[in-house]
């Protein structure tokens, strides 16, 4: 009688010739925002390092979500597996600028990946970050 | 709790000779000493929500006319397994209400529930930095509502009570159940700011504040049905540490101690320097024209609060201050409160009266009376008055009041009433009396820690008789830990 391990073994010599072959697995990453209120924009951007993240590079994907037409969903189709973390604000009054009060607090929503909250800044890369393999999917409460 | 080491203590009295020897009791006495303070159990923690109970009446009688609510809001989770607060004003935001119908009392008491609140009773651990208490790398604060502990004082706006806190929104919370609605913006553009403790109402029914950001101070003036009417940004002079600030008919007036920010850092305290050597500036903004100001130089001294200002007919401005000579309360005493034993260092704040001359002159005399709390009447605010409420009796080393008093300050005396030590005293708001218009034809109402019955108790006093006692007083089944500032809606 063969073992498990032995019915598992090709497979799992099958998946590390894949990695090899080619720089990784495609991922399907879908963000939804549906908290956002239906007016404005919702600007989005996907960073695929902690440096980019940081302000130290681009980022992997940018999109704009035309909110007040009701789009607040966004797929990204066949980003390379890894990790990943968002940025996202919603322009309430489309004027391009993330609005701050008097005293330069946000005063237009915004949220990170994982809804994660920072300490007095944005949320670091290690608590927004997330992996993406296959269908991965994140509901962000912009706030 | 104490009880089981005290009876250790009395039994290894009574049995010394034959069983303990010096040492263990000596050693049984320094736990007794660190186990807390007599007056401990005004920072207790509160668990959970207190729902509504009768109190009993245990003195006196309710007066006569005697409706409504006084709403209190104070600190009342400082504790928790993975790490606490460490200074009183950090605590989580309870909201008290003392309900007064038909001669009977009732309280009820609900956390204000908060971003701070939330993640910390997750993480089972305070993480938040505050005004004293340094947090951990565990906090969550994206804005600064996420630290807020909406823990200060009361205002009420309309089926609203709002929980006021220093550096944020107020939390708007249902008066009826003290259910939490969320954080108020009033303008969109101006989510976020600051909205300090301790709006003042005018004459007129407009009601004024002020938020802080190190050298420059929104004003804030609302409508009497608590709507935006206006808010501009001031440039201040210096960037000093203000909680209160006070008002004239016609008036604004912000008092800029020598504590001052220099640079940013977390805990408050921690970023504030006391510079005596620059005096104490006050500044004083027209009403009608913020750009119209005038500055003026005390003496350093230190304050939290004020009382309500009134101008005079020649321009003179005056009002009243509890003052101390330098903010280790504020620094350290604070932090002794939460510790629940220790000595508070400095002295205790005393009145002093502000007058501010119009040849640009201006003094400032002691009392010499020690007072904190100060509340006027409601009627006269931003006018002429002569009385000002307070707390009384706190002496050196212990922290907390333990009387109330009245001062007049045409006879610069104060008429008080002295509970005892065993008595932890808040503070009491002014009620005029249904249809009164003299200052003193009025109550006050406030509670106190009863420490020796371990129980809240609600006192009403009448103005013109402070010496007397209360007047009528009700006891709660439950003990909460003392709060700062409340208000009274008839």
């Amino acid at each position: 009688m063969k073992t498990l391990s032995s019915v598992f073994a090709p497979v799992a010599a099958l998946a590390v010739a894949a990695v090899v072959a080619s720089p990784a697995f495609a991922a399907d990453l879908t963000l939804s925002f549906p908290t956002a209120a239906a007016q404005g924009k919702i600007m989005v951007a996907v960073f695929d390092s902690a440096a980019a993240y940081g302000g130290q590079g681009q980022p992997a994907k940018v999109v704009l979500l035309d909110a007040a037409a009701g789009e607040t969903q966004v797929t990204f189709d066949g980003l390379p597996d890894g990790d990943y973390a968002v940025r996202a604000f919603h322009d309430l009054n489309g004027d391009g600028k993330m609005n701050t009060n008097p005293f330069g607090m946000p005063t237009e929503p915004y949220a990170f990946s994982n809804n994660a909250v920072g300490n007095m800044g944005p949320a670091s890369w290690d608590r927004a970050k997330f992996a993406a393999a296959g269908a991965t999917a994140q509901t962000i409460d912009l706030k | 709790m104490t009880p089981s080491r005290r009876s250790f203590l009395m039994g290894a009295a009574a049995l010394s000779a034959a069983v303990a020897t010096p040492e263990m009791v000596r050693a049984a006495a320094a736990l007794d000493a660190a186990a807390g303070a007599d007056w401990a159990l005004a920072t207790r923690d509160v668990e959970g929500d207190t729902p509504r109970q009768a109190m009993r009446l245990i003195h006196g009688r309710a007066p006569r006319g005697l409706e409504g609510a006084l709403y209190r809001n104070g600190p009342a989770k400082f504790r928790r397994p993975g790490g606490s607060a460490t200074h009183w004003f950090d605590g989580d935001g309870m909201m008290r209400a003392f309900r007064i119908r038909d001669g009977q009392a009732t309280l009820e008491a609900r956390f204000a529930d908060t971003p701070k609140r939330r993640t910390e009773t997750e993480l089972d651990a305070v993480v938040t930095p505050g005004f004293g208490t340094r947090g951990d790398a565990r906090a969550r604060i994206g804005s600064n509502d996420d630290a807020n502990a909406a823990n200060t004082a009361v205002m009420a706006a309309g089926d609203k009570v709002w929980a006021l806190w220093e550096a944020g929104s107020p939390l708007a919370m249902e008066a009826s159940d003290l259910s939490t609605k969320g954080f108020v913006t009033l303008r969109d553009d101006l989510k976020g700011m600051p909205f300090q403790a301790h709006p003042r109402y005018a004459p007129d029914g407009t009601i004024w504040n002020v938020g802080t950001a190190g050298g420059q101070a929104v004003i804030w003036r609302l409508n009497p049905d608590r709507s935006l009417n206006d808010a501009q940004v001031v440039p201040l002079p210096r960037a000093s540490y203000m909680h209160d600030f006070t008002a004239t008919d016609r008036h604004l007036i912000l008092v800029l101690q020598p504590w001052v920010f220099e640079g940013h850092a977390m805990p408050v305290v921690s970023a504030l320097h006391w510079r005596p050597e620059m005096g104490t500036q006050v500044l004083v903004l027209d009403k009608a024209d913020l750009s119209q100001r005038r500055l003026y130089d005390l003496p350093a001294f230190f304050h939290f609060h004020l009382g309500d200002a009134w101008a005079e007919r020649d321009g003179t401005i005056r009002f009243d201050v509890a003052a101390s000579s330098d903010p280790r309360f504020a620094v350290d005493g604070a932090k002794v409160l939460v510790d629940g034993r220790g000595v508070v260092p400095g002295d205790p704040a005393r009145l002093a009266l502000v007058t501010l001359h119009p040849d640009g002159r201006a003094e400032m005399v002691s009392s010499e009376v020690v007072g904190e709390f100060p509340k006027a009447d409601p009627r006269r605010a931003g006018l002429k008055r002569r009385l000002t409420a307070h707390t009384w009796g706190e002496t050196r080393g212990r922290p907390l009041p333990t009387g109330l008093a009245v001062h007049d300050w045409d006879k610069d005396r104060s008429n008080a009433f002295e509970f005892g030590v065993h008595q932890v005293v808040e503070e009491a708001v002014f009620v005029p009396k249904p249809g009164a218009v003299a200052e003193d034809q009025a109550w006050l109402v406030g509670p106190s820690v009863n420490l020796k019955d371990g129980r809240t108790e609600l006192h009403v006093f009448d103005v013109a008789r402070i010496s007397d006692g209360p007047v009528a007083t009700w006891q709660a089944e439950v003990a909460l830990p003392a709060g700062f500032h409340g208000a009274w809606i008839g």
